[in-house]
């Protein structure tokens, strides 16, 4: 069974954006929400003797998503490859499932008062397309595919590369995996 | 939540087009149905790109049909800067441009029209051939600020400008002052790609950049002592013995002359200079000079430091040719201009401009590397070598300061008329109190351009641009490079938009010059461009679709048959071409154009050093800042200061401040890092704010924040060489601006 993920390579992330920007604008949202912020970290230390990092950000599409456990109108689902989304016309804005994320991947749309996020443009993998925030990232920091295939390039990163999942220690399993 | 369109829908048709938000011109599929584009993306067979794109491509469909871009000719109706406008149709607009522009030619000579262009993003190959054929020699870009002296003053030395790197077989990239992580994303993806692989790379930046956090050595030298530093890797390279003996004897000459010039720039010499440690400067050329192949990448840098510019573009250019770099596998490739291909040289009629029309372009009594006089001594040695010339659009123009002081003082004789096209002058060009007193005084201003900024606010006439998906696009580093890259426009203008090139066509048929301009579309213009490629096609459209690049195959070493484009045949370390301009012909130190030591009571008032002019997205120079989906990402311009100096001037991150230098003073908001060094504050360029008012003497707001208010043009700080005026290593003063200030800025 595939089970969708994404590496982030943040030893190539230059905190350009570009996936901030392309999910926003391809994806038609609103100016307030961000469902890709790239995060700063740095320059840290005293001049010149210096780091600076980036941490892109994203939904963790967990396989075991609290988001979905808590929503109590079942408009928060998880499909079988892994990817959460929001059912739109069933969710009625109580916005319990934006408690309940750890990652605050979870916002409240003003537009339509229900709540937004990343569903990996699933529409688009159907169409045969990457997520925008993969297609468009130059610096490759961004893989996505299929962790359950031992070919693809993201179980091979996973396997030979020291990764990461965000706050492991909550169980929640993300299905997003940082080398940095 | 998202949306997602059907590309799979009947009817939907695939362009190769190109991004044109910067001259990268990364490549851009779009879909199209019944001339709308419904989406784009990246194209992931364009060589460079490989289907990335910045925010500024992602934002391509949302600049296609802004609410705020010129769709018709506007004619004004009001006071110049009131805001009043009629619409024309085209031709009117065409018409009446051309009748006044006859009556000045009658009145004062073709030389008082001028144009002005900004970043390569135009087809001025065209621009050139209407000004050629219409007898003036002032046509000018900001050339200057941006590799056209480099290129010239490398051309002097070695017959060409090495501007085509063979990364993919190099050890080690010098990056002088360049910072592709925020300025060329598809050149950083392949230098991480490479760095992977063992590629070294040093980074000489006053600031702890994207790209220097990813540097195996970051230099962070005071900004505008590039010159120092050159000159001291010079000595190091040549007194501890690492430079290329066989190189140098067999294919240089005037070695012994060199050698002898940079005997005293030792690093401890230049240690204070550009405030590195003496270790920092010799492990530095130690590691360039031991590992080769090894690369200089050009950057803007030093183009805009000033006073020191040609002789630091000088010092640096050396260095490959002392360490045996220059077209060598792996180095730093003599292409030379295309053979195989019509060049934009030879399509700007530069024999019809007669030669007491270019004895009087302006600037070129002072400045002859890129004015008539240098340029016409490299291109007879282009000629004479290649067959063929560089463009002398951009490496042949008056010198803008000149032009605009001109227009003020009516010396060396008047200027009534400036055409400008795709640039805004008040926010990119130098002295923005010189330019914005020019653009009002002068008598005739047409500008052609996307949107209302403060410069076409000022104008007689707007023309509407056609962008980035209604043009066609070949890319070739300003018509220089032996190899090219070609799209298609996606759609055809919408609304009355017309690309650069209708408009000087149309303008010189209505002048008259129609026998001279045979291609009706730029379609027609590129394919006679690039018919003797032989690809058996029989128009662009085809060509891009079925073959698209031409990269010729590389040839090495050529100087072991062929020698070098100069005079001795040799690289000339001892410049005969530079000495017979009048410049001198090794690289004699120069401080940076305001500093501490040349000019300490300047100091004393203004005591830190000013850096402007960095790329920095989501912006290209002073665009986009009306793309909401853009703009979200940095509402406000931000300078960068330390946070030990922003202690002690009582700043708070986040807090406006005046920075202020002898011409004037404008306020960012402080953003606080370690970044940068204590002494150095750096701002944001480009700044207007589009979202106000545009009538004069708002403008958009076009001096609160524009770094340009802080730049010189004086002559005295120009590059001798180029007349480059200095956007960098100048003196500035910070401080808190307080509320009250408000009035005086909105």
């Amino acid at each position: 069974m595939t089970r969708y993920a994404m590496v982030m390579d943040t030893r190539r992330c230059i905190g350009c954006q570009s996936c901030t920007v392309a999910c926003k604008i391809h994806n038609e949202l609103p100016l307030d929400i961000i469902y890709n912020p790239v995060t700063t970290i740095g320059p840290t230390g005293t001049f010149p003797d210096l780091t600076l990092s980036f941490l892109p950000l994203i939904c963790m599409h967990c396989d075991n998503p609290p988001c979905v456990d808590t929503c109590p109108t079942t408009a928060s689902v998880q499909r079988e490859d892994g990817i959460v989304y929001v059912v739109d016309s069933k969710c009625v804005g109580c916005l319990s499932c934006i408690m309940a994320c750890p990652y605050g991947a979870r916002q409240h749309n003003h537009e339509t008062g229900t709540v937004s996020k990343c569903d990996f443009c699933k529409d688009r993998l159907e169409q045969g397309k990457l997520p925008h925030c993969v297609a468009t990232c130059h610096q490759k920091a961004r893989i996505f595919g299929d962790l359950h295939d031992p070919d693809s390039e993201v179980s091979k990163l996973v396997k030979n590369n020291r990764t990461v999942q965000l706050l492991g220690e909550l169980n929640t399993d993300p299905s997003v995996f940082y080398i940095y | 939540m998202s949306k997602t369109v059907d590309l799979n829908q009947e009817g939907v048709q695939v362009k190769k087009s190109a991004c044109y938000f910067c001259h990268q011109n990364c490549g851009v599929l779009a879909y199209v149905k019944d001339n709308k584009v419904l989406a784009i993306e990246g194209d992931p067979e364009f060589p460079t790109n490989q289907g990335g794109l910045c925010s500024r491509g992602n934002s391509a469909l949302q600049h296609l049909d802004h609410p705020d871009r010129i769709n018709y000719p506007l004619k004004r109706v009001g006071q110049r800067g009131e805001g009043k406008w009629q619409r024309i149709p085209w031709q009117q607009a065409i018409d009446e441009i051309a009748a006044r522009l006859s009556d000045i030619k009658g009145q004062f000579g073709a030389e008082a029209v001028a144009t002005a262009g900004g970043t390569q993003r135009t087809d001025d190959w065209a621009r050139r051939r209407f000004m050629n054929l219409f007898g003036s020699p002032n046509g000018f870009h900001n050339a200057h600020l941006c590799w056209i002296p480099t290129f010239m003053v490398e051309t002097a030395i070695y017959g060409w400008c090495p501007f085509d790197l063979d990364l993919g077989n190099s050890r080690c990239l010098v990056l002088w002052g360049q910072n592709p992580g925020a300025s060329g994303m598809p050149e950083m993806h392949h230098i991480v790609e490479l760095q992977q692989k063992g590629l070294k790379v040093i980074v000489i930046d006053p600031r702890y950049t994207e790209t220097a956090s990813k540097a195996d050595l970051w230099l962070p030298l005071r900004p505008g002592s590039d010159l120092a530093l050159a000159l001291a890797w010079l000595h190091v390279i040549i007194y501890s013995g690492l430079f290329d003996q066989e190189y140098v004897d067999t294919y240089c000459e005037g070695f012994e002359a060199l050698a002898d010039h940079v005997a005293d720039f030792s690093p401890e010499w230049a240690a204070p200079l550009t405030w590195l440690t003496p270790d920092q400067i010799r492990d530095s050329a130690v590691m360039y000079a031991t590992n080769k192949p090894g690369n200089i990448q050009w950057g803007t840098s030093v183009d805009q430091i000033g006073r020191p510019a040609g002789a630091t573009m000088h010092a640096r250019a050396l260095l490959r040719a002392l360490t045996g770099n220059l077209d060598v596998p792996g180095g730093d490739l003599l292409t030379g201009p295309s053979r195989e291909f019509i060049t934009d040289e030879e399509m700007e009629a530069n024999d019809s401009l007669p030669e007491e029309q270019k004895a009087k372009q302006i600037g070129s009594d002072r400045f002859k590397m890129v004015t008539w006089p240098g340029y016409g001594r490299i291109a007879e040695l282009s000629k004479a070598f290649w067959g063929k010339a560089p463009t002398a659009e951009w490496m042949c123009e008056a010198h803008p300061p000149s032009v605009f002081r001109a227009i003020l003082s009516e010396k060396p004789y008047p200027v009534k008329a400036l055409l400008v096209s795709a640039t805004n002058p008040i926010s990119s060009y130098g002295e923005t109190n010189l330019v914005m007193e020019a653009l009002r005084k002068v008598d005739f201003m047409i500008t052609s351009d996307y949107w209302m900024t403060p410069t076409a606010a000022l104008s007689d006439y707007v023309i509407p641009a056609a962008g980035a998906l209604e043009r066609p696009t070949i890319t070739s580093s300003y018509g220089c490079a032996d190899f090219l890259l070609a799209s298609q426009r996606a759609i055809q203008p919408m609304y009355e938009r017309r690309n650069d090139y209708n408009f000087w066509r149309d303008l010189g048929v209505a002048l008259g010059q129609q026998e001279h301009w045979p291609w009706e579309t730029v379609e027609d213009a590129y394919f006679h461009k690039i018919e003797g490629l032989g690809s058996g096609t029989e128009n662009y459209d085809q060509f891009v679709e079925n073959v698209r690049f031409h990269f010729p195959e590389r040839e090495y070493s050529k100087f072991k048959e062929r020698g070098f484009a100069t005079p001795s045949g040799k690289v000339e370390l001892y410049s005969t071409v530079l000495e017979g301009l009048g410049y001198p012909p090794l690289p004699e130190y120069v401080g940076p154009t305001e500093n501490e030591i040349d000019h300490p009571e300047l100091a004393e008032k203004y005591p830190l050093v000013l850096t402007t002019g960095g790329g920095f997205m989501p912006f290209h120079h002073s665009e986009h800042f009306q793309i909401k989906s853009l703009r979200y990402l940095r509402h406000e311009p931000y300078m960068d200061i330390n946070p030990a100096t922003a202690a002690s001037l009582s700043i708070k991150d986040g807090d406006w401040v005046w920075i202020e230098t002898a011409r004037g003073r404008i306020r960012q908001k402080a953003n606080l890092t370690n970044g940068i060094d204590p002494r150095v504050v750096f701002t944001q360029r480009g700044w207007w704010y589009p979202e106000r008012d545009m009538r004069d003497p708002v403008l958009g707001g076009c001096t609160e924040s524009n770094a340009n208010v802080l730049t010189t043009t004086a002559d005295k700080d120009c590059d001798p060489f180029s007349g480059a005026w200095a956007n960098r290593g100048l003196l500035c003063r910070v401080y808190k601006a307080d509320q009250s200030d408000d009035k005086e800025v909105r």
